[in-house]
């Protein structure tokens, strides 16, 4: 039997490919401004990555705030029930799943068969986000892959007070007039992030296992930082940004049996 | 047919502010209404919109003196010296129904109102700026439940230069608590006779109680029809009758309709619906145009098997001793007591109802209903119910991020799903 998962988020778009519980293969895109396009296309790359036609598929389900534009989507199931069957594949272990993507994060409380029991979302906001680590990124004149490693060769915190995006990037403007070292402030974004995912996390409560997925798991200062905050290791899956497709394509075998 | 739907198709084209002042809109209305009687799922909702239109109609054109009520005061007594009552937090959620509130809300955000405000609040504080709302003669605000009516409408009486009548309802309810509120309350009925002019007739405040009772009555006949599976009425239906429950107690048309929702519920079968998960509703639901309500109906196959603001917890009044017994009624609000209480209604309420799950609607702003939810929701999960904190707003869609109030329903949906898959569901907790 083959599935495929299709996560569609607000930043990138992911498409998984399973065969009998094997990942066949997988693709990575940006979403950009067509999230139907990004759909198709994703999971095109997919495809022929794994030399497959769309016909060989059995199901699909969709996942991600576009998954109600995914045409060839058998079923739409939320990022939640998607990250949290994902991360339950990798790590049977894992009780607590923390997702940060572009512009949500989510803390996902699962039981010992991989269901969801609980879950929050952050409010309206992108603060704190992929999104916003983005934005200031560019201010500090780096790449989102290149923070961890800068961060890294800080010997000192420098304080970032405002989560707000637009704020913090001004408080970031002013401390590189000030001369701040550009490492120092990373780690100061790294930490500023890992308090307020922390915030999250104890409204559902800390369980270990704990695994990180979503974009911003591949952002190891931001790991380091949330597993001193929480005072337990965060695993991070190899890839931790095909999480939710990767559910979501477990969820599809479900559907075709 | 949707009451709404009816509504937006008469107004559209139209400046909503001209058009709720003019009585001329009113004879349309009416005439359009009646013809269109046969169209609603319910007559109940046919009689309650000719009642509301009726009293709108009385307001905006004169008839008789306006007293504004904020959402939990006894109006029994203003129906009882035979006034015109305007409920802005009702009229709030009906300008927003028919997707007037945009303008509202900018016109309270340029007074200076806080967008961290209940959003019922600024629509009326907006729209009342720009002089859409009947003028009233008085205002009468209580101080429980909703801390934030009685400025607000220190701040209207203030704008309309009308007097102001504050009822403070003490937090705990003693015998010298039921004392001091009925005592108010009869000082309120003789100030508000005497600055409209009225003859306070006690018979027709015991009147008015009586209808009173008679709304309770038949609203505990339309509850105990809603424990039938499945659902015969929706929750998002009920909580259209908004109107009723914080202007018509008191007034003999609201007990006439829910009279009427009570011969409709006993033969009513609803053998299409699917009823995939059976949910309690706490505090209100949007009023705007977003999608949720449908979605969980429709699309999900939910039903809303009952809503806290129906459930009946007040004992029936007393016509001869009306002000006591008002008092008591207030001073039994169970979301006026310590959380333990709304705790144990909504238990109580779940099991009555059999639901799968409980959401909580936490409306922006609203401290009364949002400030003890994350003590609620662990209560209530510690019994075994599955809860979700559902962050949004019944009127202002800017505050809701577009897309996640529906992800975390259907997510929340999902966890209902895999209880019922994995253990039997709630039943066998
Ligand atoms: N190589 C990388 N190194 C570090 N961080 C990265 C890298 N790639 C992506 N990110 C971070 O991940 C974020 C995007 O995460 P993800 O792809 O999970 O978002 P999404 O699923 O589109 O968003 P959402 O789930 O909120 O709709 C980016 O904003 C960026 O901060
Ligand atoms: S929603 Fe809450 S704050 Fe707003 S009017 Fe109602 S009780 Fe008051
Ligand atoms: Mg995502």
């Amino acid at each position: 039997m083959i599935t495929g998962g299709i996560d569609v988020g607000s930043l990138s778009s992911e498409a998984v490919l399973l065969k009998d519980g094997e990942i066949l293969s997988y693709s990575i895109i940006n979403t950009g401004a067509d999230a139907r396009k990004a759909a198709e296309q994703v999971y095109q790359t997919a495809l022929e990555k794994a030399g497959l036609q769309s016909s060989d598929v059995d199901a699909v389900v969709a996942t991600g705030y576009g998954r109600l534009v995914v045409p060839f989507a058998t079923k739409q199931v939320t990022e939640i029930s998607c990250h949290a069957r994902g991360a339950f594949f990798l790590f049977p272990e894992v009780r607590t799943v923390i997702d940060i993507g572009g512009q949500d994060s989510k803390v996902i409380r699962i039981d010992g068969r991989g269901n969801v029991v609980d879950f929050v979302m952050n409010d309206k906001c992108a603060a704190g986000t992929g999104r916003f680590l983005e934005v200031i990124a560019r201010a500090l004149e780096l790449s989102v892959a290149e923070l961890g490693k800068e961060g890294e060769k800080a010997t000192r915190v420098a304080e970032i007070s405002s989560m707000c995006t637009v704020f913090a990037e001004s408080e970031v403007v002013s401390l590189i007039a000030q001369g701040v070292p550009r490492p120092e402030i990373v780690r100061g974004l790294h930490q500023a992030i890992a308090e307020r995912t922390a915030g999250l996390v104890q409204r559902v409560g800390i369980v270990p296992e704990v695994v990180m997925t979503g974009g911003v798991a591949k952002n190891s200062g931001v790991v380091a930082a949330l597993s001193q905050k929480l005072g337990v290791k965060v695993l991070v899956p190899q890839e931790p940004q095909i999480v939710g497709a990767l559910g979501a394509a477990l969820l599809a075998q479900k559907l075709a049996q | 047919m949707d009451l709404y739907e009816f509504m937006r198709g008469i107004l559209r084209e139209q400046r909503w502010g001209k058009v709720l002042s003019s009585p001329l809109t009113y004879q349309l209305v009416e005439k359009a209404l009646w013809l269109a009687r046969k169209g609603f799922r319910w007559r109940a909702t046919y009689l309650m919109a000719r009642f509301a239109l009726a009293q709108t109609k009385k307001a905006y054109t004169g008839e008789a003196p306006v007293v504004w009520t904020s959402a939990f005061f006894p109006v029994e007594i203003v129906w009882g010296l035979g006034l015109c009552l305007f409920s802005p937090e009702v009229a709030a959620a009906f300008i927003t129904s028919l997707g007037f509130a945009d303008q509202a809300l900018s016109q309270a955000d340029q007074k200076g109102y806080s967008r961290d405000l209940c959003s019922f609040h600024r629509c009326i504080a907006g729209a009342a700026a720009d002089g859409y709302l009947p003028p009233p003669a008085a205002l009468v605000a209580s101080t429980h439940l909703c801390d934030g009516a009685p400025l607000l409408f220190q701040n209207l009486a203030e704008h309309y230069k009308v007097p102001y009548l504050v009822l403070d309802v003490p937090y705990e309810s003693t015998p010298e608590a039921e004392k001091y509120v009925a005592h108010q309350l009869a000082q309120i009925w003789n100030t508000l006779a005497e600055i409209t002019d009225r003859r306070p007739d006690i018979g027709s405040l015991a009147r008015a109680v009586d209808y009173s009772n008679q709304f309770r009555n038949h609203l505990e006949a339309v509850n105990t029809l809603r424990c039938r599976i499945p659902a015969p009425i929706q929750g998002s239906e009920m909580l259209n009758y908004l109107y009723l429950f914080f202007a018509g107690q008191g007034h003999k048309e609201a007990a006439a309709v829910f009279a009427c929702l009570e011969r409709e519920l006993e033969s009513a079968v609803d053998s299409e619906n699917r009823e995939r998960f059976r949910l309690l509703w706490l505090h209100l639901k949007p009023y705007h145009k977003g999608e949720l309500m449908h979605f969980l109906e429709k699309e999900a196959g939910c039903s809303i098997a009952f809503e806290e603001m129906s459930h009946v917890y007040w004992p029936p009044l007393d016509p001869v001793n009306p002000f006591p017994s008002l008092a008591r009624k207030i001073l039994s609000h169970f979301a006026y007591k310590p959380l333990e209480w709304r705790i144990a209604v909504v238990d109580a309420l779940a099991r009555k109802y059999q639901v799968d799950g409980i959401v909580h609607f936490s409306h922006w702003g609203c401290r009364q209903s949002c400030g003890g939810s994350l003590i609620l929701r662990d209560a209530l999960q510690e019994k075994g119910w599955p809860v979700l904190l559902l962050d949004g707003d019944c009127l202002d869609q800017r505050n809701e991020a577009p897309g996640a109030v529906l992800t975390r329903a259907q997510a929340f949906l999902e966890v209902l799903e895999g209880r019922k898959e994995g253990s039997g569901g709630i039943a066998e907790k």
